[in-house]
């Protein structure tokens, strides 16, 4: 009776599956490999620009200003980095509504993207809003 | 003498194997997220910073200042804005999510290359989302 089944069995055209394990595990291995699973971190910041023209205007926003290496707050207010951290802390943006809560930032000459992004994650987390100020730009 | 009993190699069901390797390739194609920038790019580092949703834009800037716009080479921050305005165009104020461009720089790039960037995508009517890697303050 058992030598009967077996013998219908291999008589149906039946499509091999017997390789299919080997390649779902090349795949996963494929897919183990190559996948990260990051976590996308960050802020966002919805930012007002400004021009130096508009930043000398308006006196009541705070400026900081970073310029090759350093950090300058106001008229001439040097600060190292976790200076300023306390400076924003001591602003109470969370407390103020409206333009009161806008920092401007300016960078000059040369200042690498780690310290700039590090100043703006500062306000944002302050519940600040960030304006960034650029050079006079000509719109034709 | 002595009759041994018959010892039958025991038999591991291996049927199922297939169906659990292909949810496990199903959950891995689903979870993958192929990386868009060619470049080396070492985000920079910041305290308090928290998880962010990816949004359909990514403009990049390499350690090389390279300038990438979905994953292809922008010869400048002038076509960066062009291209962002074009696809921007439609999103209304009120859609702050649809209108979020995530912006990638590496920690070393010079401001002279990042600053234009981001001042095109606030001028394409973009919202920076600016993508870094979380520090113990």
């Amino acid at each position: 009776m058992r030598r009967k089944f077996h013998m219908r069995q291999l008589t149906q055209d039946a499509v091999p599956t017997t390789s299919l394990a080997d390649m779902m595990f090349l795949l996963l291995i494929f897919f183990i490999m190559t996948t990260t699973l990051a976590r996308t971190t960050g802020f966002i910041t919805d930012v007002p620009m400004g021009t130096k023209g508009a930043q000398q205007s308006s006196e009541k926003s705070p400026s900081v200003v970073l310029h090759d290496g350093k950090i300058t707050v106001g008229e001439d207010q040097d600060m190292t980095m976790p200076q300023l951290r306390n400076y924003i802390a001591g602003l109470h943006l969370d407390r103020k509504k409206g333009d009161a809560k806008v920092v401007m930032i300016s960078a000059e000459g040369v200042v690498p993207y780690q310290t700039y992004y590090e100043t703006l994650a500062m306000v944002q987390n302050a519940s600040g809003v960030v304006a960034l100020v650029s050079d006079e730009v000509e719109k034709k | 003498m002595i009759r041994r009993p018959k010892h039958e190699m025991p038999i591991i069901p291996t049927a199922n194997l297939v169906d659990i390797a292909i949810l496990l390739i199903i959950f891995y194609m689903a979870c993958s997220n192929f990386l868009s920038v060619t470049g080396k790019l070492t985000p920079p580092k910041a305290p308090d910073l928290y998880k962010i949703e990816e949004p359909l834009i990514t403009v990049s800037v390499d350690q090389e200042g390279a300038i990438m716009l979905q994953g292809h080479a922008a010869a400048n921050a002038a076509e960066v804005e062009a291209v962002l305005s074009e696809l921007l165009k439609d999103k209304t104020a009120e859609d702050s999510k649809k209108r979020m461009v995530m912006f990638k720089c590496d920690a070393t790039v010079n401001r002279q290359v990042y600053q234009p960037v981001l001042d095109a995508i606030v001028h394409a009517g973009g919202l920076i989302l600016a993508v870094g890697d979380n520090r113990e303050k």
